[in-house]
């Protein structure tokens, strides 16, 4: 990953095709593009896995349906604990035979329509329920040396016990660090970036001006702000976080694509 | 095993508007879902056809995008739909509609087992499924939370009940109603949706069924609406538990002991 950092690769968040699309066809197209166009600017797209618990078709099968170009470096899938275990497996395998290596393992949103992984899908003993820390000692058991493994970071949360679940997570197999979307300068993440000074860290960045959603995302109120410009915030937030990757959530392809490819020089 | 699966499309809100003159819930402009409780209904038809051998069937009544929760019920393994839509078929209530089911069923013919969701979440009346039994004079299991074992003759099933479960074997063929204790339903792989989106669907209408005209529709319908009223709101209270994590933790606990959560 940190050649991703070394070789300014952006990672690019692209939202899969909603279960309950009623134009799917068309959506799976404009999937199909944003993927093509992060390809050939030599990102890095990123698939999301239901986020919030919202039913979507996963990466891979999307990849596979639409036959679309994998290259090592530039695809990375989210992979979260509400699967069934056949599904996890086939997910993996997939992601395997198509030589994605990327992974990145959240514990995920639920919904009553999706099914979670239990301890003894993952062969975990000491557990009631599966977390990313299961998901990420599973995948390295299975699949030695096959996969990426990156985890995710929320500096909104208590940070004692976010901390804990970091440790758990780079001991269970994480080797990259994606934070949570931010808006300006975090001093929890400060603090991540000085306890981990080895590891890869991808600040998250927040495109959209809809900061609610990002209180949604993250589940907790950040303060609204009408004046809020994404662009600028992505500029400071390169400053303020040199040595780290960018991952860019809910990015507009039609209105800031353009923008950015002069921002990370 | 040649299996029936009857399914709903319902609003998708909580919130459904009712037309004041007719009583009935106003369809028109709001999004519709696959009854929530028929997805474990399909679910176990599917499971049941895998372990099985044999066919399928999704069946719904209702207006022509209707068709879209038969789709959905192809994209997670169904082998086909039928869907009856007609204006004979409108206003019909509980009784009515499982009429015109259960005349579909045996045009299908050759049927060992009809599979529904226990209720559909914009009636709220679980009748549909015993009314088909009733009108197909079969025998049935309501509340059905696990199929315990199944053979070309007969059916053992469990019935969660409030106070434990019962265990009903009947002779085939049947109708069951299952609740969302009976399976995962799984999700739609893209595969399947795309392939659901190219299946032909027919449409059924009163004459293809051999329906009785007098016995469908509103004129079919024995059910009148006297008057419908939002039920009285949920008083609700929030209390606020402070201390240290642990303090908070063992609070927390006690209340949810103290109202037999836990």
């Amino acid at each position: 990953m940190i050649h991703h950092i070394q070789n300014k690769i952006y990672h690019i968040e692209v939202l899969p095709p909603k279960q309950d699309s009623e134009k799917l066809e068309k959506d799976l197209e404009i999937f199909s593009n944003k993927y093509l166009r992060v390809m050939d600017s030599s990102y890095c797209t990123c698939i999301t896995d239901n986020t919030m618990g919202l039913l979507s078709f996963q990466g891979t099968e999307i990849i596979e349906e639409l036959d679309l170009p994998v290259m090592s470096e530039q695809v990375m899938i989210h992979l979260n604990t509400f699967h069934t275990k056949d599904d996890l497996d086939n997910i993996l395998d997939i992601c395997k035979s198509k030589g994605i290596r990327y992974l990145l393992i959240i514990t995920g949103d639920g919904s009553e329509r999706l099914p979670k992984l239990q301890p003894s899908d993952v062969g975990a003993t000491d557990v009631e329920s599966v977390t990313s820390v299961e998901l990420l000692k599973y995948i390295n058991h299975e699949y030695p040396d096959t996969f990426v493994l990156g985890a995710a970071f929320n500096p909104y949360e208590p940070e004692e016990h976010e901390f804990e679940k970091m440790k758990r997570k780079m001991k269970a197999g994480a080797t990259y660090i994606i934070t949570q979307p931010l808006i300006e300068r975090n001093e929890v993440v400060d603090r991540l970036l000085e306890k981990y000074p080895e590891i890869p860290v991808i600040i998250g960045t927040w495109m959209s001006r809809k900061l609610h959603l990002l209180s949604e995302a993250v589940g907790y109120e950040i303060p609204g702000n009408a004046e809020y410009d994404p662009i600028s915030t992505l500029k400071m937030l390169h400053k303020l976080y040199p040595g780290c990757g960018v991952y860019l959530s809910l990015l507009g392809f039609k209105t800031q694509y353009d923008l950015i490819k002069d921002i990370w020089v | 095993m040649k299996i029936v699966v009857c399914i709903k499309q319902v609003p998708a809100t909580n919130d459904a508007k009712i037309d004041p003159e007719t009583k009935r819930i106003v369809r028109e402009g709001m999004k519709a879902i696959l009854n929530p409780f028929d997805t474990y209904a399909v679910e176990e038809g599917v499971q049941l056809r895998d372990k099985f051998g044999g066919e399928v069937i999704a069946l719904s009544m209702g207006p022509p995008k209707a068709e879209a929760s038969l789709r959905e019920a192809i994209s997670v393994g169904v082998d086909r739909a039928i869907l009856l839509s007609d204006r004979a078929f409108g206003g019909s209530d509980t009784w009515a509609t499982s009429y015109a089911l259960a005349k579909a069923i045996k045009k299908i013919g050759d049927i060992d087992l009809v599979i529904c969701g226990k209720q559909a979440i914009d009636g709220d009346t679980a009748q549909v499924g015993p009314g088909i039994a009733a009108h197909l004079d079969w025998l049935q299991a309501t509340y059905v939370m696990a199929v315990e074992e199944i053979s070309s003759s007969s059916i053992r099933v469990k019935r969660m009940h409030e106070d434990g479960y019962d265990i009903c074997e009947m002779s085939l063929p049947a109708v069951i109603t299952v609740v969302k204790d009976i399976n995962i339903p799984r999700v739609p792989s893209l595969k399947g949706r795309l392939a659901s989106n190219k299946c032909e669907i027919p449409v059924w209408k009163p004459d293809d069924i051999g329906a009785d005209t007098s016995k469908i529709g509103l004129n079919g319908s024995p059910t009148r609406v006297v008057k419908i009223q939002p039920p009285p709101p949920r008083h609700t209270s929030t209390k606020k538990i402070e201390g240290s994590s642990i303090e908070c933790a063992q609070t927390l606990l006690r209340e949810l002991r103290l109202r037999s959560i836990v």
